[in-house]
């Protein structure tokens, strides 16, 4: 009992240390306490529209009759498209896309008219710009819409000529109606997408930049012996690694309520999870990164700058290895399993689940699973790292 | 200015560690982001069928439905709450539920009523399994309609007329696979490349001040700070360029990607963002004395281009402010220009704006040139007055 006791107090020892190392450094102030505030509010700022609307697009009419016209009309009518110009001939919409001003032509050929009035398919040429996926989306999402509605116009004309009218008309055109429901991202856009995976994201790279700054820097200073209590010297690591742990979990558990429950919340973006079931999820994931992050930091970094130099592609492959973008059932095997080193991966995967999906514990149970195993793995590397520290500085002290 | 430049070779020969380390993260990403968006688009993604009427008819949309390549049936559910947690779990990204009674509907000329739910959470995957799916749809009430209408005897050339009086012939500019590798890798890549140049060049920078070898550094410069910045420049530019141009011959050579215009532009223009991008490091690291606090903002400052480039969101539907702020980061103008010289094969005359841009880049140079001067003499004053106190 009474050594149990003594364990603890050599926690709570390493804890407080570590947390005025936190706080003595301004750099790593600035990564814990800024970037997680200031990244979000941004983002969320940057993504509120959601969606493209009122895309700019050039229209070329050689029909020039009714059907032509309402089309277009109705299509200016949209909120996604809105017709800007009208142009002669291709080539003089083709510099406008050009140069940027259109991003979509719709081309009515001469035969337009022709073709409805003798019950045959009319064709409309439409060139997309796919610089952006969400200029394609846009243009066609508004302009299908408008077709679905002229093609059904038409067809009851057709019908009444055919002596078909009334609800048995309506029946024939629609032998089967079908009924769409967007779930959990009900826009389809980009920032209901986009920000739960960045807040996760954001979370889990200051807290790997913090610690391996910290890390970086007891090394220059060669001082990462100090990090080992003196007592401690000669035993066993795991509590310095758990106390530091401890240190970073607590400044983090604040900043997480905010990033991941009140943010969201703020910024209306999808929410069905609860507050307790994001938190017992992120429990491990705070764990993982923590002990993956002292892990790198120990074995690795030598410098208090350097970790910044990879920062920024390591985020944007962590983005894309998290299965978000590309789907984890298309991801090549190898990627896949290679994702799984890191905490992000079942992180954000869980996370999106728990908040924007609704799913609970039971419906993220692999992921969850997961996380656990990496938080051992790596508690089990990171003090292996501290041990190999104190054994190489006690030799080169001798 | 050759012996800043060779100074700074010396530098990175002695730890060739993170040019090392560096070089194998470009590779790194180039071989991720090609092998996994090599289908280019995703396909046989796992969707799933509630099937609550059992009949010929429903059977018969699973089996449509796992024959089309963009798609495959994960499971075939018995109800909607066992398809809801496997959409939750991540198993499938859209499910279509047939109602109960729907072949006796169908039968009895009434229209029954399916009902598709994807999940947008996944937005790609969503999408384009959404897509697969309302097609499959559309074909399914297509294929009734025509049924019913040869039993009334109308010839096959008016069926189609009835059934689809009006139809888009869509034409997807220089990507009409609509590839998803095309659409990441050709802005990501540069991005990459560009952005760790400009790390690297804030570390190369703000290292100097860590060593306490600013003065040596512009003393071999002959005290100009332009040669010194310039000096300290040049290796990397050539080094980064050069992997970025070797990146996009692989890609617009060796893997096809489209390219309509002019092959010099787009190399011209791949060169000045890396130097564009170098310039900002330089304005940055000058700036701020503090070496970790210089590598802190340009970790910030960079977070957020790939975002400004406008390539995965477009920038006008960004709020107002966003429209001018990317103007800051030179992968803006980068995107606009491959956008006008690979995608529309547009000449000089339409993109020297953004070539224009990426120059004025250069005169952060000239700022972070004064900085630095600045610090040389406050450096070299406070020498004198030692001596002075000396003596």
């Amino acid at each position: 009992m009474n050594r149990h006791l003594l364990h603890f107090f050599d926690i709570w020892d390493v804890l407080s240390s570590e947390v005025r190392r936190v706080f003595k450094d301004s750099t790593v102030l600035l990564i814990f306490f800024f970037a997680p505030l200031l990244y979000p509010i941004i983002f969320c700022f940057m993504y509120k529209n959601e969606n493209v609307r009122n895309l700019p697009v050039v229209v070329v009419d050689e029909a020039r009759c009714d059907e032509s016209k309402r089309f277009i009309h109705k299509m200016d009518a949209t909120p996604e498209i809105s017709v800007d110009f009208r142009c002669l001939n291709l080539d003089e919409a083709e510099r406008l896309m050009q140069t940027g001003d259109a991003h979509a032509i719709f081309y009515f050929p001469k035969d337009f008219s022709q073709r409805i009035a003798t019950k045959r398919t009319a064709h409309i040429g439409v060139f997309c710009d796919m610089s952006s996926f969400y200029y394609y989306k846009a243009a066609l999402l508004g302009s299908n819409a408008v077709l679905i509605d002229e093609m059904h116009t038409i067809e009851l004309l057709r019908y009444a000529a055919d002596g078909v009218t009334g609800i048995e008309a309506e029946d024939q055109m629609q032998p089967i109606a079908y009924e769409e429901i967007t779930a959990f991202n009900p826009t389809g856009g980009y920032g209901s997408f986009f920000l739960p995976v960045l807040l996760v994201l954001v979370l889990h790279q200051t807290l790997f930049l913090g610690i391996c700054l910290l890390c970086g820097e007891a090394y220059e200073n060669k001082r990462s012996l100090l990090l080992i209590p003196a007592r401690l010297r000669n035993h066993s690591t795991y509590r310095v690694t758990l106390g530091r742990a401890l240190c970073y979990l607590l400044i983090y558990i604040p900043i997480a309520i905010l990033d991941l429950w009140f943010i969201p919340r703020w910024f209306h973006l999808p929410q069905l999870g609860n507050l307790y079931t994001i938190l017992i999820f992120m429990l491990p994931f705070f764990l993982s990164v923590i002990f993956f992050s002292l892990t790198v930091g120990n074995f690795f970094v030598r410098q208090k700058i350097t970790p910044m130099l990879c920062f920024v592609f390591f985020s944007v492959l962590l983005f894309f290895l998290t299965g978000m973008v590309w789907p984890q059932s298309n991801m090549p095997r190898f990627w896949l399993a290679f994702s799984y080193l890191f905490p992000s991966t079942p992180g954000v995967q869980g996370f999106v689940r728990i908040s924007s999906m609704g799913a609970n514990l039971a419906e993220v149970r692999s992921e969850y699973l997961a996380l656990w195993i990496q938080a051992a793995a790596y508690f089990g590397t990171s003090t292996l790292s501290m041990k190999l520290i104190r054994k190489f500085k006690l030799f080169n002290a001798q | 200015m050759l012996n800043v430049i060779h100074r700074e070779i010396r530098h990175i020969w002695s730890e060739p560690r993170y040019l090392v380390i560096l070089t194998l993260g470009i590779v790194l990403s180039f071989v991720l982001f090609a092998t996994m968006t090599s289908e280019g688009q995703p396909k046989r993604l796992p969707v799933g069928v509630v099937d609550l009427d059992g009949s010929y008819l429903s059977r018969r949309i699973c089996h449509e439905l796992d024959a089309t390549p963009g798609v495959k049936v994960y499971r075939v559910y018995e109800n909607h709450t066992d398809a809801r947690r496997d959409m939750q779990r991540g198993n499938i990204f859209a499910f279509y539920e047939i109602p109960k009674g729907t072949y006796n509907e169908v039968l009895q000329f009434k229209s029954p009523r399916f009902v598709l739910y994807n999940n947008s959470a996944y937005l790609l995957a969503g999408t384009l399994c959404y897509k697969q799916l309302a097609t499959m749809g559309m074909l399914a009430t297509g294929a009734v309609q025509r049924e019913v209408l040869r039993k009334k005897g109308v010839g096959e050339d008016e069926i189609m007329g009835l059934i689809q009086p009006v139809t888009f012939e869509t034409h997807n500019i220089s990507n009409p696979w609509i590839n998803y590798g095309i659409y990441l890798m050709t802005t990501l890549i540069p991005a990459i490349i560009a952005f760790i140049a400009l790390m690297h060049t804030g570390y190369a920078i703000a290292s100097e001040r860590r060593r306490k070898t600013l003065r040596q550094w512009l003393d071999t410069a002959g005290g100009n700070g332009l040669i010194a910045l310039l000096g300290k420049l040049l290796p990397y530019t050539f080094w980064y360029a050069m992997l970025a141009l070797i990146a996009n011959l692989i890609m617009f050579g060796f893997m096809d990607f489209p390219m309509e215009g002019s092959w010099l532009l787009m190399m011209l223009s791949t060169i000045l963002l890396i130097f564009a991008a170098q310039c900002v490091a330089a304005l940055i690291a000058c700036c701020i004395p503090d070496a970790p606090l210089t590598m802190s903002v340009c970790a910030l400052y960079s977070a957020m281009s790939f975002s400004l480039s406008g390539f995965s969101f477009p920038i006008d539907s960004m709020p107002e402010f966003f429209h001018s702020f990317s103007w800051l980061y030179p992968i803006r103008h980068y995107f606009l220009n491959y956008r006008t010289i690979a995608i529309y094969g547009a000449g000089f005359d339409q993109c020297w704006p953004q070539f224009c841009a990426l120059l004025a880049f250069a005169a952060m140079l000239l700022g972070a040139t004064l900085m630095i001067q600045w610090h040389y003499r406050l450096e070299l004053r406070h020498d004198t007055e030692g001596k002075e106190v000396a003596a």
